[in-house]
């Protein structure tokens, strides 16, 4: 079942309805809850960056937490020692990531597919942390860098609710970009090199520039990410991107749906929400998400996406725009 | 120096060589890369130290024992959760041995915390002093140990019909059940052996180093660059690269900076990926049209 | 008649042995040029060759006068040899439409910001390929399948997307790969009939790989006959009929 034209307006306005709801938000909530949605925008824009390559282009790509790292580092960097506003360096820190992005697809340009890739990517990642502890100078080390006090056009930076505002405009605005990036004739091939690389060459489509453009895209929608991170906590330290990040994309990656918009959403959302009370207890927020990747890939493979799908046609997603 | 270094990194290497050996057989036998195989690693080091510590069971039977237990969680992980979810994306595999990898992690967590644990040494052997050169009690049961389950393992191979289903299914899972293999079996067995010689592993480990519920991930690393270095897939070329690995580290450490020994093996990954993919005694993979 | 294709002492050698040795074929336009042989005879190699899915060692292939050897599949496609696989090369999880609208990826205009901004341009150009997809799709009495996974396909409605997805950019060349295996008789007909219109109305040369020697014999314009690696003989079907050396060594009669 696809959807009617009558559905496919119906979703357009819901498209845009949700943000213009979310924009009373900041007055419904307290300080705690608005702080937790701060993160869950941020989550959303991780899972939807890492949800690209491994869902759309099927490629088996560790490097999410590089990407985001280097985006928040590039961020923190550039307002304590350059001394730029933070707002000016989110689209640095969108770039940063798309050339950790460049450099992860040289990898898998230079045929390593599958575990290779996923291996050489973990490494990435992990010689990406080593370097934020050595790099004393410019990364403060194992202390990390903390983020001056700013403010934006009169409003305090350090609001939540001024984070809030430009978090969620951010959000949604990478959120649209994504999908029309999928619905055209870049995103269609992103997904024939998924399914079958060999034949997606056959039709004239240059495989490698896919491959590189899917990675940049995924590396600037996570860089863009890590400096949202970096005003967002305050504090850039090399444990915020280590192996449980890794995990905890993976698990809203899994439990919204692989390569789906929708899904990276609504994993972010689920999986950001419910164990926050689980941090205070150790080894809880290990022990979460591995069952939960677990139970997900068992009995609901396609994440809460296709639940939704079957719901309704308005959540089937489409790869064209009339 | 250069020799007391070699045989640190020999001792090293060979508990390397017994995780990079047990990817390996997992690979080999079901071409799944276990992701999560460091923390069944952590998880046999744990099993021992609850045996020995906490239970007050001798060395070698608690290592018996946990050994078996690690055999039967692999077996167990075959069946329940890999079986399910053959014939989808090879994706899903990947994550689920990360998840369970994290299971095992958060419950070590949850029994003792954020603590690292010290073993026990195993041996009080006094140390042998060779000119200016030093081995310990510790090195030597490592090398010496690993030496004899090394020499088991290929001798099984080569001198069963063990080796030769291994290798027939290597070529193809179909083919291999066309000759009567049961290749469900089969692989449920290579998941149970890759866990347990990965137990062996972190059993062995555990005396000399501290114990923390993350001593998995390293492990990991050190098994894939070793993999990666003696050829994907590569039996010898495991235990060859892990040795190589384990030298390396502690020459980079010495020679050129101590901050080195925490990222020799990933710049290996890193280096061996773009220049020589298949590795030392790895095939060239041909795509086929 | 003008040859759009022309192979000239083709070779692919593997590891010392001779893939494909002094291959030479030339193909007009709208001529269907079957290639037949037994197994092992190097057809499906010379097809990655002229495709450039396999680097030839020496030769030429001409298109238009130009020789493209040696160069990528992707640029090779876009010069105009498309070609299909022997075992289908749809995309299972892309819809109909959509896999047809991948074989139009050349022709869609629109830079990546274009495309990312929701640019007029990249919209327009979308979709005058979505009404041209839309279009090829009904004159194979497709449309009404425009919107399933191709997954859900029939074998043979698999192959007909696969050919539809193939000829969507107007390729003055078509190298199809056994387009009718594994098909009923009355689907390998209507295939049959596909790629004689193909060649008859929009004057595509195509080659074709088949191994129903009578579907070769009926259909097509001339006939190729391969055997290890070399060409043994070329000419009409009848010709090749009665051609000895064919007997011999392909249909094994004495």
């Amino acid at each position: 079942m696809m959807p009617t034209s009558a559905q496919l307006r119906f979703r357009t306005i819901l498209f845009w309805l949700v943000p213009a709801l979310m924009l009373a938000v900041p007055m419904v909530v307290n300080p705690y809850v608005l702080f937790i949605i701060n993160g869950i925008l941020i989550f959303v824009l991780i899972t939807l960056g890492f949800n690209f390559v491994i869902g759309n282009l099927g490629q088996l790509a560790f490097a999410n937490t590089a990407f985001f790292g280097i985006g928040a580092y590039s961020s923190a960097i550039a307002t304590t020692s350059l001394g730029l506003p933070w707002i000016a360096t989110i689209p640095l820190a969108g770039l940063a990531g798309a050339l950790g992005g460049f450099l992860a697809s040289a990898a898998a340009l230079r045929g390593i597919r599958l575990y290779y890739l996923a291996i050489i990517t973990l490494a990435f990642g992990e010689l990406m942390r080593w370097i934020y502890v050595h790099a004393k100078s410019i990364t403060g080390g194992t202390d990390g860098l903390s983020m001056p006090r700013e403010t934006l056009l009169g409003f305090s930076l350090t609001d939540d609710r001024v984070k809030f505002y430009i978090f969620l405009v951010l959000t949604v605005v990478l959120v649209k970009a994504t999908l029309n990036l999928l619905r055209s004739h870049i995103g269609r091939s992103i997904m024939a090199v998924r399914e079958n690389e060999v034949a997606t060459a056959s039709l004239g489509i240059p495989t490698s520039r896919i491959i590189v453009i899917a990675f940049m895209w995924s590396g600037f929608v996570v860089g863009c990410a890590g400096s949202l991170f970096a005003l967002h906590t305050a504090y850039v330290f090399p444990e915020s991107f280590g192996m449980l990040q890794l995990i905890v994309s993976f698990a809203m990656v899994i439990v919204g749906g692989l390569g789906s918009v929708l899904g990276s959403i609504l994993g972010a959302v689920v999986l950001t929400a419910l164990p926050e009370y689980l941090r205070s207890f150790p080894g809880m927020e290990e022990l979460f998400f591995g069952l939960i990747v677990i139970a997900v890939l068992l009995l609901l493979p396609q994440g809460l996406a296709s639940l939704l799908r079957r719901l309704s046609p308005i959540f089937i997603e489409r790869y064209y725009r009339e | 120096m250069l020799l007391q270094l070699t045989i640190s990194g020999l001792s090293q290497g060979a508990i390397y060589a017994l995780v990079a050996l047990s990817l390996t057989v997992v690979y080999r036998s079901t071409t799944i890369v276990n992701f999560g195989h460091g923390d069944f690693v952590m998880a046999g080091a744990f099993v021992s130290y609850v045996l020995t510590v906490m239970l007050g069971v001798a060395f070698l039977p608690a290592a018996v024992l946990a050994v078996i237990a690690m055999f039967l969680l692999g077996l167990c992980f075959s069946r329940g959760l890999i079986r399910p979810i053959r014939g989808g994306p090879h994706i899903g595999y990947a994550l689920m041995c990360i998840a369970v990898g994290y299971v095992l992690r958060g419950i070590a967590r949850i029994v003792w915390g954020r603590e690292v644990l010290p073993m026990p040494s195993v041996f009080d052997m006094p140390p042998v002093f060779i000119g200016n050169l030093v081995i310990t009690g510790d090195a030597m049961f490592i090398i010496g140990t690993t030496t004899v389950l090394l020499a088991i393992f290929f001798a099984i191979l080569a001198l069963t019909d063990i080796g030769k289903m291994v290798q027939a299914v290597y070529q193809s899972q179909r083919g291999a059940q066309l000759i009567g293999i049961n290749v469900d079996r089969f692989n449920d067995m290579a998941w149970g052996v890759g866990a347990a010689m990965g137990a062996m592993g972190g059993i062995l480990i555990a005396p000399v180093s501290l114990l923390h519920p993350d001593l998995g991930a390293s492990f990991l690393i050190k098994g894939f660059a070793a993999m990666t270095l003696g050829g994907f897939g590569s039996l010898h070329g495991a235990v060859i690269g892990a040795l190589l690995l384990g030298v390396s580290e502690q020459y980079a450490g010495a020679y050129i900076n101590s901050a080195l020994i925490d990222i020799t093996a990933y710049l290996i990954i890193v280096f061996v990926l773009l220049v020589r993919p298949h590795g030392l005694f790895g095939h060239k993979t041909v795509v086929k049209v | 008649m003008t040859n759009v294709l022309e192979v000239e002492d083709l070779c692919v050698r593997f590891a010392g042995l001779d893939a494909l040795k002094d291959v030479s074929l030339t193909l007009a336009k709208g001529q269907i040029l079957a290639v037949i042989g037994p197994n092992g005879a190097g057809k499906t190699t010379l097809f990655n060759a002229i495709s450039g899915y396999v680097r030839p060692t020496s030769g030429q292939v001409r298109l238009a006068g130009e020789n493209i050897a040696g160069a990528s599949p992707h640029e090779i496609a876009r010069h105009g040899i498309r070609r299909t696989f022997q075992n289908g090369g749809l995309f299972p999880a892309l819809t109909v439409l959509e896999n047809v609208l991948t074989g139009l990826h050349a022709q869609t205009s629109g830079s990546f910001l274009d495309v990312i901004l929701g640019r007029s341009q990249a919209l327009d150009s979308e979709r005058a390929m979505i009404a041209r997809a839309r279009d090829l799709l009904s004159l194979m009495q497709m449309e009404k399948m425009a919107d399933t996974p191709a997954a859900d396909l029939s074998g043979g409605q698999q192959r007909i997307v696969e050919i539809i997805r193939t000829v969507a950019s107007e390729p003055p060349i078509l190298l199809l790969d056994e387009p009718a295996v594994g098909l009923s008789p009355l689907a390998r007909d209507q295939m049959m009939q596909i790629i004689h219109r193909l060649a008859g109305e929009t004057g595509t040369g195509i080659l074709l790989i088949e191994h129903a020697v009578e579907l070769v014999m009926a259909g097509a314009d001339r006939i190729l006959v391969m055997a290890a690696g070399q060409r043994i003989a070329e000419g009409t079907p009848e010709e090749i009929r009665e051609d000895r050396a064919v007997l011999e060594a392909y249909l094994g009669h004495a």
